[in-house]
């Protein structure tokens, strides 16, 4: 091994924590560019209907106003986008383009913009607006979306069902017919959304004499948005430049097409000036993408014994008017049937899918896509089964979870483990949380009409992804990704990575991962991450990738620049490059660990006197190395989770206790931020489990859009998250680390769920739906 | 949304009845009532200033009497909208009931809201709207009053 391996596996605090406490961020929130023009949208206050009439006259002659835009002015620059993939097959959606076309189809659809020299007039301007919308009925729900009769969502579709698929083993009817037992549960997870601490904000700069348009994003997928930009406005992309700087949280949200940023940059190649739109709390409310929103029912077969036999599954999921570009919103209930009973060794399964439109905001990709909601209807199933057959929700698991040593192992839904390790991680988290002693106090509590409840939540999580997730379906979504690595004039290093940062730690594990292969500390490694024009082209932040695949792009590019500084140095010192290492900010002797020349020699020599160098000699300091998955087509993690609850049955007010997790996501490059993300991840399951609902009346409008009334998670509600580690790194890398960034989501949820329905096991009551409302507790215990 | 209550208003219901019907009456009663047009024996045209909570807007909207018992009852349905801040429709049945030389007059309305009235929540739009209706029967008291001392025209 050439490299030392010093900083990875290290505690080392996030890098721009300091700047961000600082007050030193740099958010495209707070960029103001001279000339720049501020947007408003009206949109519509209807969820659906025909608009009659538009006049934006005297808007236009409001003050500060610069320009209004409505469908027929602003759309026609725009090629329209369609939310479908060839992989999902007949997957049908609208086309969609910036400002509604004639027809409104969701309360928040915006209809036109106005730019004016600030938002404030803007938004005064948007009063002026005449806009008179003759009402439809609006498709609010799912079931009755797709029952006979039921109006069209939009006019540009032929069915209200976006997609249906069935996968299926062949065993399963008979495995059904066999089973000893079979349990089943109906399960409703409602709408939530990502509630960013900085809302969606782009600024869009077309300079017309170069045809350069600079787009100021505040998103994860930097490229992704450089590729739309470049098609939907015909423009070259190596003329589009997107800059994401600090970005405000993201979780998926942020990389999704939205109409309001398109209709920012149309503005400004229109107008030739700079356009902001940063969004305000409540449109963030009606035009954010929306996460969940499933019914589903499920059963589960076993054998006598408690062995889990097969699934059947049968998922609804609603997505809104249309589905989103360019990942679709199909991926959500896609891999909410395959990730049903993933830890398991079932061997037959039946998963059924429907993804429907409404008039509603459309759903898609949120931290953790698919996840909580497959481990929910697992686990609530396998703790159903063990109450049937009476055995412990530890003894049950433990029977059913695929074998540490049986890998590599296929899933009944196609998936390939290459190894996990649910065994180790199910003993540990016993251990940890000292299970028989918290059903000892459960019991002497209950005696006190005390009622809390345990529950427990293995889980898979799909990590580093290659392009089988998108690419394979037409998709312009990257699934490599790239580095830069040079070595300074003065010794120090600089990465240019595309893997991007949202608060996550991206840049400081690549300065561990390229510290380690360059014999430097990681302070002396500047990672530029976010800018198309800076860094190399690649899929940026998503599903889970920044450590696994980004980590091994950092690592293999380290090692191209280690081998270039070595050969350099033997040339410098007549040494074979083999011999020689680097450590300490130095060249040494591999042998001895004797120091013989150091990284600022080796840069100044290359740079300022190459000329010193042997004919022939490359003096190249810069490195660069692409980096792609191979082997399986995902890095699944797994780990397990446990929820200990006190629910008080008179109120249905549930306190969280405490909250354990174990997991394994490979190597671990940097444990503080591994668990950082982990308890990030679980606070963001809980929020949906007990507080976080975008609630809809039936007309389609959202009843709760403003922090007022939407809930989130707070800190004093939060319970203490203890978490513990298994290492199995994967074989597919060098560096063998996974994703760990869902792992928290994907079953806080699923766990707190059980936890709950064990604390009111007593009442003979139970609850299947989130979030888990005190009253749907009081609901589900039958006081109300 | 639905929205109930009950007034006991110092007229008879011939006056409160009549009043009803009274433009001049009903731009003194409505709160933020900046302007109120009789398009017919049973329509009326109205725009309507409000702030509920964080969102200020001047309502455009039509209302239309059916129902008509009269001195008894009716139904008043409109729609109105408020450009950014959303919509509002609805309608209230109200009855009018003597008692001695007193009227009650109870009402039943459904209303709808749309748009950011909507987003805000109805928790906010219930308790505003109950304000709203209390200075709708002060004012109406007051000018039922003021009408009954003012000398006839």
């Amino acid at each position: 091994m050439m490299a030392s391996t010093d900083h990875i596996g290290q505690s080392h605090r996030r890098e721009n924590a300091l700047r961000h406490l600082a007050g030193r961020g740099r958010f495209v929130t707070d960029l103001a560019l001279p000339r720049m023009v501020h947007a408003a949208f009206v949109r519509s206050p209807m969820a659906k209907g025909k608009i009659v009439e538009l006049d934006v006259t005297a808007a236009a002659a409001a003050p500060g106003v610069v320009r209004v835009f409505t469908a027929e002015t602003l759309n026609p620059i725009c090629a329209p986008w369609t939310g479908t993939l060839d992989h999902f097959a007949g997957m049908k959606s609208a086309p969609q383009n910036m400002l509604a076309e004639g027809q409104v189809l969701w309360a928040g659809h915006p209809v036109a913009m106005i730019l004016a020299h600030s938002r404030a007039e803007a938004e005064d301007a948007c009063e002026l607006v005449l806009l008179d919308i003759e009402d439809e009925d609006a498709v609010v729900d799912g079931d009755a979306a797709l029952v006979e009769g039921t109006p069209l969502v939009s006019d540009g579709i032929a069915s209200n069902l976006c997609y249906r698929t069935v996968l299926e083993t062949p065993g399963l009817e008979e495995a059904f017919s066999n089973a000893a037992h079979v349990v089943e549960g109906r399960f409703t997870f409602g709408r939530h959304t990502a509630v960013t601490l900085e809302p969606r904000a782009v600024v869009a700069d077309f300079d017309p004499s170069t045809g350069q348009l600079t787009v100021h994003h505040g998103t994860q997928t930097p490229y992704q948005f450089q590729d739309v930009y470049a098609h939907q406005f015909g423009l070259p992309d190596n003329k589009v430049r997107v800059i994401a700087p600090d970005v405000g949280g993201s979780f998926g949200m942020k990389l999704h097409v939205y109409n309001e940023e398109m209709a920012v940059v149309a503005a400004s190649i229109t107008l030739g000036r700079p356009v902001r739109f940063v969004a305000d709390r409540l449109e963030s409310f009606v035009s954010d993408v929306h996460a969940r929103d499933h019914r589903v029912s499920a059963r589960m077969a076993m054998d006598a014994q408690g062995t889990i036999l097969a699934m059947d599954v049968d998922d609804m999921t609603q997505i809104g008017a249309f589905s989103t570009y360019p990942r679709t919103s199909v991926a959500e209930g896609n891999q909410v049937i395959r990730l049903m009973g993933a830890p398991y060794t079932m061997p037959d399964y039946r998963g059924r899918l429907s993804v429907v439109f409404q008039n509603k905001v459309q759903t898609s990709q949120y931290r953790a896509v698919g996840h909580p909601i497959a481990c929910a209807v697992t686990e609530a199933l396998v703790d159903r089964a063990a109450e049937q057959l009476d055995l412990d929700p530890i003894e049950i698991r433990a029977r059913n979870l695929v074998a540490d040593d049986a890998y590599p192992h296929v899933s009944a839904t196609g998936y390939q483990f290459e190894k996990l390790s649910h065994h180790a991680a199910l003993a540990k988290l016993r251990q940890m949380m000292g299970y028989e002693t918290l059903r000892e106090e459960q019991a002497a509590l209950r005696k006190q009409g005390i009622y809390r409840g345990i529950g427990i939540a293995s889980f898979v999580e799909i990590t580093n992804p290659g392009a089988a997730f998108y690419g394979v379906g037409g998709a312009r979504v990257s699934a490599q990704d790239g580095a830069i690595v040079r070595l300074t004039p003065s010794g120090e290093v600089h990465c240019a990575i595309s893997v991007t940062e949202q608060g996550q730690g991206t840049e400081t594990i690549i300065a561990q991962v390229v510290a380690d292969q360059l014999g430097v500390t990681p302070d002396q490694v500047k990672v530029t991450t976010g800018d198309t024009d800076t860094t190399p082209s690649g899929g940026a932040t998503w599903a889970c990738r920044g450590a696994g695949i980004g980590g091994e792009t950092a690592l293999r590019a380290g090692r191209r620049l280690q081998a270039q500084i070595l050969a350099i140095a033997g040339a410098v010192l007549q040494a074979e490059p083999a011999t020689l290492a680097l450590a300490e900010g130095a060249v040494i002797d591999r042998a001895t660990g004797q120091e013989r020349i150091t990284l600022a020699e080796i840069g100044r020599i290359a740079t300022y006197r190459p000329d010193t160098l042997p004919e022939g000699c490359d003096n190249s300091l810069t490195a660069v190395q692409h980096f792609a998955p191979t082997g399986y087509p995902f890095d699944f993690t797994n780990g397990i989770q446990a929820s200990h609850v006190e629910v008080d049955i008179e109120t249905g007010v549930t306190r969280l206790l405490k909250h354990w997790v174990v997991e394994d996501c490979g190597r671990i490059i940097n444990p503080l931020l591994v668990d950082a993300q982990i308890r990030g991840g679980v606070v963001q399951g809980l929020g949906p489990a007990f507080f976080e609902e975008c609630m809809y009346d039936d007309m389609g409008q959202m009843t709760n859009a403003s922090l007022a009334d939407y809930l989130v998670p707070m800190a004093g509600e939060m319970p203490d998250i203890e978490i513990a580690h298994i290492e199995t790194p994967t074989l597919d890398t060098i560096l063998g680390a996974k994703g760990v960034g869902e792992a928290g989501t994907a079953a806080a949820g699923a766990a707190a769920m059980n936890a709950v329905n064990d604390a009111l096991r007593p009442m003979g009551a139970r609850i299947s739906q989130t979030p888990m409302t005190p009253l749907r507790i009081l609901t589900a215990l039958g006081h109300v | 949304m639905e929205l109930k209550g009950s007034q006991t208003l110092a007229a008879t219901p011939d006056q409160v009845w009549s009043a009803l019907f009274d433009r001049a009456i009903l731009e003194q009663a409505i709160p933020g009532c900046e302007s109120l047009e009789q398009t017919s024996d049973t329509s009326f045209s109205a725009v309507v200033k409000l702030k509920i909570g964080p969102v200020s807007a001047r309502f455009k909207g039509d209302v239309e009497l059916s129902d008509i018992a009269p001195g008894l009852s009716c139904t008043l349905s409109g729609k109105g909208s408020g450009g950014i801040a959303g919509f509002a429709k609805g309608a209230a049945r109200v009855t009018l009931t003597p008692q001695g030389a007193q009227t009650v007059l109870d009402y039943t309305a459904d209303v709808a809201v749309g748009g950011k009235l909507a987003a805000l929540g109805n928790r906010l739009i219930k308790a505003t709207a109950q304000k709203l209706t209390g200075e709708f029967f002060a004012n109406f008291d007051t000018a039922l009053t003021c009408e009954e001392t003012a000398p006839a025209a």
